[in-house]
């Protein structure tokens, strides 16, 4: 043994036996190996992968370890922002702009130089009103008043107002910089061909439905990364071959989405021991259900309010997630710090508190005001994961408050298309994940008038007002009373179009020869296996 | 015979006479059946308690088929025989009501798709000539899709409902029952009988339903008992791929998909749906042999072994 190793050895055992040295600063003593194959997976096949437009998790998955944006969060500690393609960033004195520094010398994958032409060319895209980007776009479009590149190293984003929003938002994994000859040349980033980054990892090839497979970078701008040569991502639509891939070895990591249940965990434990870490983690991620508020009989408010009364989070949380998860939290205190309303409030609120009688109760005097026989409506059902046996809950409990739903179950794309004309009553169950460290993420998806998942269209000037207000504060402690208020307004005055069942909370693994992978508070923002290593 | 002796009885005592007659010739009817068709008998016996189970369903059912009010994953237990599912819902009453569903889309689609099949191959073989030519390649254009992939296109533009499947079914059944009647009609319309109604001036529709229809009727028998297996397994497949009755309806494909992602840990959610499915083919299939026995000339008077 050399005598580095000793050192760490002696360093990691100091630690440990004192108790005050967490496991993963003791591996960060160990040195890095290179080389290696990272085995990953994806939950669904992306089949299109311009991340500009798209907005689902296997797109960003599939695509995460061949870009860079201006900043990033850091993979040794995935709650910082750190430099990436910007070597730094210095603000205006009034607060309202911000001027980032561009890195020289940066290759695209193909070879070509990266340019301040590229920023603006992935800038003018995700920010143009016509295109709908759904994720950057969204976070950006409201807060930028302009771009400029007053020369060829400087790019200057002028804000309308003081936003605390915009630096995760530029740090988000869904803001990040693509080529602009690509773009030209392509059109979009649709296909595996126009997957040139200057990430460090390069796409190496993409089979429908199979993998999809990243290689080392060679000309990464820091010469330390990445690690490992590569990255294979098996597309394993199956919950029994997901299983079978982690119980096998196939795969180093779960994670992000869907995460597994305590019973998969504890079959894992069994077959693979000590060999994998297994932690119980937050999937920042909401469990609603969505009521369409521009037609019957959703758009009275009393019936969105039977069913925020009806429905039994408990119950529902204790049979679909094995009793993990914040049942009727809007936002979570693990992820949304001071911002999330304390659970014991939460949990006294009608509609969350025990036992349910007198809101069920409620739920059926409001029923049979305006359907004296009872409602019956279609309930929309995505075909995919467990969300049908979610809306078969739903549906079931219901019930008591003499709500009849049947349901309409249609794939993936037969039910966005629904949702689009608006041809549902009621959306038996569906997940929204929070993609910005920031609460006015999944308030500005969900909630306002104008958010790109309020499929239900609810409208309230009072609550698009709160929520501007939350993105302009950039008082912290006046920031989280709009957002008290906003989420008492929710689960106490009208639950809106979104029925919020709770958050989210499962298990995942990493393979203990997977090394210097840390688990991100927001799932889409540390996929990129820069700074892993492997030890086999 | 027994009924002209008792004419001058009063009435209460001739119709039990008749009872007893009618009794007398069903157990005499069900020796023989059990002597010539043993496994047609087991067959029925599996017929006849499904039909029972479907039609009781509401008094034998322990709970409603969509009730989730236990806890999941319970084992097999006096509280609930079969044990409970994902969602908490009690096995043993979904596959009591799914024994209804099962019928309700064997007998609806069966009835519909052979029957109307039936006409159609009646009169294809019957007039035969350019109306039998473009008939039977319609028929060849329907039977040369795989039927589970028919199957999964109609519903996956008709949409889920339990209707929706026997529409399907029915589309699939009828060119089938169509071929197989017009085989049928091929050699009886040549007999002398058919001749001879045609000769004393029989219009083509009486020759058809008056003297080809009933001597079919064997053929149909058959071809509605074989296919009732047929049609329950297609519907079971359609639900098992998501395709099927709307997933909180208790049909037994439906139940077996729930199931996949649960076998290691509580297999007992696909055993009983799988076991119902299977017992029924099983016994529709047996029943279905023996009937066809029983109407073919040259096995009729023979065990089906012989």
């Amino acid at each position: 043994m050399g005598m580095r190793r000793l050192i760490a050895a002696a360093v990691v055992l100091a630690g440990m036996a004192a108790g005050v040295l967490p496991l993963g600063a003791a591996l960060a003593q160990e040195t890095a190996r290179r080389g290696g194959i990272v085995g990953y997976w994806d939950y669904s096949d992306p089949a299109r992968l311009d991340w500009m437009i798209e907005s689902a998790l296997s797109n960003q998955q599939a695509t995460a370890g061949v870009y860079s944006g201006l900043l990033q969060y850091d993979p040794d500690d995935p709650e910082q922002i750190v430099p990436d393609l910007a070597t730094g960033y210095t603000a205006d004195a009034d607060g309202l702009g911000f001027a980032f520094t561009l890195r020289q010398g940066v290759k695209w994958h193909d070879g070509r130089p990266f340019s301040t032409a590229d920023v603006k060319a992935s800038f003018d895209r995700m920010l143009d009103p016509k295109v709908k980007s759904p994720r950057c776009g969204a976070l950006l479009k409201d807060i930028v008043a302009k771009v400029q590149y007053p020369d060829d190293q400087t790019v200057h984003f002028r804000l309308k107002f003081p936003a605390a929003t915009f630096l995760p938002s530029i740090a988000s994994a869904w803001c990040r910089i693509a080529a602009k000859h690509v773009l030209e040349r392509d059109g979009d980033l649709q296909s595996a061909k126009s997957q040139i980054g200057t990430g460090p990892f390069k796409f190496k090839r993409y089979e429908r439905g199979s993998i999809i497979e990243w290689e080392r970078n060679p000309d990464y701008y820091d010469p330390r990364y990445p690690l490992v040569d590569g990255v294979r991502q098996y597309i394993l639509t199956a919950p029994a071959r997901q299983m079978a891939a982690a119980k096998t070895g196939q795969i180093d990591l779960w994670y992000p989405y869907p995460p597994m249940t305590k019973t998969q965990a504890d079959e894992l434990r069994k077959v693979r021991g000590d060999q994998v870490d297994i932690i119980e983690w937050p999937v920042n991620n909401v469990w609603v259900v969505f009521l369409n508020t521009t037609k019957p009989p959703f758009d009275n408010v009393d019936l969105r309010r039977a069913v925020h009364l009806a429905l039994d989070r408990q119950e529902l949380f204790a049979k679909i997630f094995e009793g993990v998860g914040l049942p009727c939290a809007i936002l979570d205190v693990k992820t949304d710090g001071a911002f999330a309303l304390p659970p014991e409030e939460v949990n006294a609120t009608p509609g969350c508190r025990r036992p349910k009688d007198q809101d069920i109760a409620e739920a059926r005097r409001l029923v049979a005001r305006h359907y004296p026989q009872g409602l019956d409506m279609d309930v929309l059902a995505f075909a995919y994961s467990n969300q049908t046996a979610r809306a078969e809950l739903v549906v079931s409990q219901l019930r008591k408050a003499n709500i009849r739903g049947k349901i309409r179950s249609l794939e993936y794309g037969g039910a966005y298309s629904a949702i689009g004309r608006g041809d549902f009553q009621m959306i038996g169950s569906l997940n929204t994940a929070n993609f910005v460290k920031d609460p006015n993420g999944l308030v500005s998806q969900l909630y306002i008038s104008k958010g790109g998942r309020n499929f239900g269209k609810w409208k309230s000037e009072r609550f698009d007002k709160l929520a501007d207000a939350g993105v302009r504060e950039i008082d912290t402690a006046k920031r989280i009373q709009i957002y008290y208020e906003m989420q008492r307004m929710l689960l106490n005055e009208d639950p809106s179009g979104v029925v919020m069942l709770g958050r989210e909370y499962g298990y995942y693994f990493r393979d203990k020869r997977l090394r210097n992978y840390h688990f991100a508070p927001v799932m889409y923002d540390n996929l990129t296996f820069m700074k892993s290593w492997l030890t086999k | 015979m027994t009924e002209q002796r008792v004419t001058a009885a009063p009435a209460a005592t001739a119709t039990a006479l008749e009872g007893d007659t009618l009794l007398a010739q069903a157990v005499s009817g069900a020796r023989f059946l059990a002597k010539s068709q043993p496994l047609g008998v087991i067959g029925l016996f599996i017929v006849v308690v499904l039909c029972a189970v479907a039609l009781f369903a509401p008094w034998l059912a322990h709970y409603g088929p969509k009730i989730t009010a236990f806890d999941t994953y319970q084992p097999p237990s006096a509280a609930h025989w079969f044990g409970t599912d994902h969602l908490g819902r009690d096995i043993f009453s979904r596959v009591v009501w799914g024994a209804r569903l099962s019928l309700y889309v064997g007998l609806a689609s069966v009835g519909v798709g052979v029957t109307l099949g039936w006409v159609w191959g009646l009169v294809s073989g019957y007039f035969g000539g350019w109306f039998d030519s473009v008939s039977q390649r319609l028929v060849d254009i329907l039977m040369g899709f795989p039927p589970i992939i028919l199957a999964l296109a109609l519903m996956a533009v008709l949409g889920q409902s339990v209707n929706n499947v026997v529409l399907a079914l029915i589309v699939l059944l009828m060119p089938t029952a169509a071929r197989t009647m017009r085989a049928a009609v091929l050699s009886i319309r040549e007999m002398t009988y058919v001749e001879s109604a045609q000769a004393v001036g029989c219009s083509h529709w009486r020759v058809i339903f008056v003297h080809l229809a009933p001597n079919t009727l064997g053929t149909y028998i058959v071809l509605v008992t074989v296919n009732i297996a047929y049609a329950i397994v297609v519907e079971a497949a359609l639900s098992f791929l998501g395709l099927g009755s709307p997933p909180d309806e208790p049909s037994w494909g439906g139940m077996l998909t729930a199931a996949t992602e649960s076998l290691e840990r509580a297999p007992w959610i696909a055993f009983f749906p799988g076991l119902a499915i299977s017992l029924v083919v099983f016994g529709m299939n047996l029943l279905g042999d023996a009937l066809r026995d029983l109407t073919d000339a040259k096995l009729r008077g023979t065990t089906g072994a012989e």
